[in-house]
């Protein structure tokens, strides 16, 4: 019962720190970044091993200390898709189709397609469906569609919910792009009109797969927008101690001192239970799942709340464009809104709470 | 990392869940009337330390039970999920012993720690004063040195079972010539010394299990005295910390036990014909709550993980004490608003379920308040985390 870090996960977490400093620009500058520079990060991220450990030496801990650094640093590479799905097929090798077996060894870049137009986060809202290795529907938000290999796409196989792998450019497959509010993660709208599918999850063993595709994603993104709301909170705290009016530096006024204390919890709780529930995922604990959502439902209010916070600290400056805050919110808001906002999960919580299915510990 | 309990953990847990079902040990239904419920409470301590299960990872020479800090963390989540009562000396247990083990000498240990496992002697603490509440450094209750005694005369407050403590850890002044943090001492008084009055004071809840602790006069043998002259600051900012470091862990069991309590309630409480449970809206509710319990414990985790392996309860434990204020208070508040209008509906049946509602809502107040306010943590997270400019 301890929640922390060994030597190899702090390494982990210093050299991708230090990577990202050296491959990607600073936080402030990141949303000029172009696919040059996208593409060096990619590569270095790539030659870091983060595909090939995906799921094997690297579990949903290391992932989300991966996760963290990237929105520390406003990092924007088709990196979640990427490793969720990934660490989501690797325990179960042996039983996938050729297709997507081979997938856990190259190096293609992923999307999830999960939400469809005029549905909810849940698997169960999925409409899309595979029909004779043919894909027909829409996802909606879709990842950095246009710059991915692959897209893993939430479909009915056989009536139930499965996941079926397609190949980004092929006939059938259509990209919208959607207006977002992160700029430097763009969305798209993709239809899928008989797409063909190169191998698919049939249920049953889906079943496994979704949940812990649905469940690490959540996290991914969660520790994402944990990474950025540090990263704002520390520059507000910065900008506390040295900025003066009245006379005096701004922190230290109470009002300022206990309204960033109270992020402080905030962001130190939320990245708690983060960790946790990667912990408790890569464990195969039972109610895992359940403990992801806690911890996304969690953090889909903290980070926001630090993220409008630390902008109350720097006060006008932090609505002109040219200041970073918004860019560490705007990332905050997209991952919020992935995989289940709050009220998604609240709502998950408490009709499971009700069906009596969680006397015990959510994930003792 | 380590999430799940090992086997030791394990097999520890499911002796003190036999214990807690054997006959006889079963934990006790309280007597309401006060002085009965004391007497049920010390023998329930008692029976516990007997067990082993009180003082687990104290030093064995002093009555403890010599073991890793984990293990007492197991013993109290059990206990705490099996609905067991606080143990009634927690101020010796949580506050008094620690400081005596961490600052006293080898015979003070003696004397003092196996008895406050034991509940034979119950202590309570005088820290605050009318005065001196969350400002404790501007304490006006005074110990002068005179021989081989101190000489003591002030007034305390807020002192928690002070009408059955056998001893109260005291904080005074000591010393006026040096900057007030330093010239305070902690002081063991014995509370049947001449001098020394207690008065009850009732709660909100209409308990009176603290009062205000007189002093006029009272004399204390110089080897009362617990660390050096002046150590008082010190040994209470250790104490307190300790207190905040180590409780959330069975705190958020109990506060489990309690959503669970009232899940099972809004499941069989009717409104306009269907149960409370079915609305989307107490769903929602409860599950904030129950978001807010499970974070406690996974902050908790962390920062107890520093602890356990040999680290001091640092200024995160500010954290954990505002998340497990929150938590409390906010499942409190969800509860009476889940049930809403069967709280009212007069059925004599539920009088018992509606009082214990009333008075967990009334009790989380103090949440916020105890051990060092809601403001005064903020205030240590924004000078010892954050390492913002002082006022």
């Amino acid at each position: 019962m301890d929640l922390e870090l060994s030597d190899e996960q702090v390494w982990l977490e210093e050299s991708i720190n230090t990577l990202l400093v050296r491959r990607w620009p600073a936080a402030e500058a990141a949303w000029q970044a172009g696919d040059a520079e996208r593409m060096r990060l990619w590569e270095s991220l790539v030659e870091f091993g983060l595909l090939a450990g995906a799921g094997s030496d690297l579990g949903a801990i290391e992932l989300c200390l991966v996760a963290r650094a990237v929105g520390g640093h406003l990092a924007a590479v088709p990196l979640l898709g990427s490793v969720a799905v990934r660490y989501a097929l690797a325990p179960f090798a042996g039983e996938l189709p050729d297709g997507l077996a081979a997938l856990l060894s190259s190096d293609s870049r992923l999307s999830i397609g999960l939400l469809e137009p005029g549905g909810g986060w849940s698997t169960a809202d999925t409409r899309a469906r595979v029909q004779s290795d043919r894909l027909t529907g829409t996802k909606a938000a879709v990842e950095h569609a246009t710059a991915v290999d692959h897209l893993a796409v939430v479909a009915l196989v056989d009536g139930e919910p499965g996941l079926a792998l397609v190949r980004s450019g092929s006939p059938g497959v259509e990209l919208t792009p959607q207006s977002a509010l992160d700029g430097t993660v763009p969305l798209s709208r993709v239809a899928f009109a008989d797409a063909e599918v190169e191998a698919a999850v049939e249920p049953g063993l889906a079943e496994k797969i979704l949940e812990r595709l649905v469940s690490v994603a959540g996290l991914l993104a969660a520790a994402e927008a944990t990474g950025a709301a540090a990263g704002i909170f520390e520059q507000a705290r910065a900008y506390a101690a040295e900025r003066r009016q009245f006379g005096r530096t701004i922190g230290s006024n109470q009002a300022l001192r206990h309204l960033m204390a109270d992020l402080h919890v905030r962001q130190a709780s939320a990245w708690s239970t983060t960790l946790y529930a990667a912990a408790a995922l890569d464990d195969g604990i039972p109610g895992a799942r359940l403990t992801a959502s806690v911890a996304k439902a969690y953090v889909a209010r903290a980070a926001r709340e630090v993220a409008h916070g630390a902008m109350q600290v720097f006060g006008g400056i932090a609505f002109t464009e040219e200041h970073p805050a918004h860019r560490f919110l705007r990332r905050i808001i997209l991952r919020e809104q992935q995989f289940g906002d709050a009220a998604h999960h609240e709502r998950e919580l408490g009709r499971i709470l009700a069906a009596g299915a969680i006397k015990e510990g959510v994930a003792a | 990392m380590q999430l799940t309990e090992t086997a030791s953990e394990r097999a520890l847990a499911d002796e003190v869940r036999t214990f807690l079902s054997g006959e006889g040990l079963r934990s006790p239904e309280l007597p309401r009337e006060l002085d009965e419920r004391m007497v049920v409470l010390r023998r329930w301590q008692a029976a516990c330390h007997a067990a082993g299960y009180v003082g687990r990872a104290w030093p064995a020479e002093f009555g403890g039970g010599g073991r890793p800090p984990v293990e007492q963390i197991v013993v109290d989540q059990e206990l705490a999920a099996a609905g067991a009562p606080e143990f009634v000396n927690i101020v010796g247990l949580d506050v008094l012993g620690p400081s005596l083990l961490r600052f006293g000498n080898d015979e003070q240990r003696r004397r003092y720690i196996p008895p406050i496992l034991s509940a034979e002697e119950i202590w309570c603490q005088g820290f605050s004063e009318p005065e001196a509440g969350s400002d404790l450094a501007s304490l006006r209750t005074r110990a002068v040195p005179d021989g081989d005694r101190f000489v003591i005369n002030g007034q305390k407050t807020w002192v928690s079972w002070g009408q059955y403590a056998k001893f109260c850890g005291l904080l005074a002044r000591t010393d006026d010539s040096v900057a007030r943090h330093r010239g305070i001492s902690m002081l063991i008084v014995d509370m049947s010394s001449p001098g020394v009055e207690v008065r009850p004071m009732t709660q909100i809840t209409g308990h009176a299990e603290f009062s205000e602790l007189f002093l006029d006069d009272v004399v204390v043998p110089r080897e009362n005295l617990l660390g050096e002259l002046g150590d008082g600051w010190k040994i209470a900012m250790y104490t307190l910390g300790h207190e905040r470091g180590t409780a959330a862990l069975p705190r958020q069991v109990k506060l489990r036990t309690w959503l669970d309590r009232a899940v099972s309630v809004a499941a069989r409480r009717e409104l306009g014909g269907r149960p409370v449970l079915e609305d989307p809206e107490a769903q929602t509710a409860l599950a904030r709550a129950l978001i807010e319990i499970e974070v406690l414990r996974h902050h908790a985790y962390r920062t107890v993980g520093e602890f356990l392996s040999g680290g001091a309860v640092g200024p995160e434990s500010s954290s954990v004490k505002l998340l497990m204020a929150e938590a409390e208070q906010r499942l409190a508040a969800t509860v009476l608003e889940v049930l809403g209008p069967t709280l009212l509906d007069g059925d004599p049946d539920e009088v018992p379920e509606n009082d214990f509602w009333y008075e967990t809502y009334l009790y989380s107040r103090a949440a916020s308040v105890y051990g060092g306010t809601r403001q005064i943590q903020r205030d240590i997270i924004a000078d010892r985390i954050l390492a913002l400019p002082k006022e």
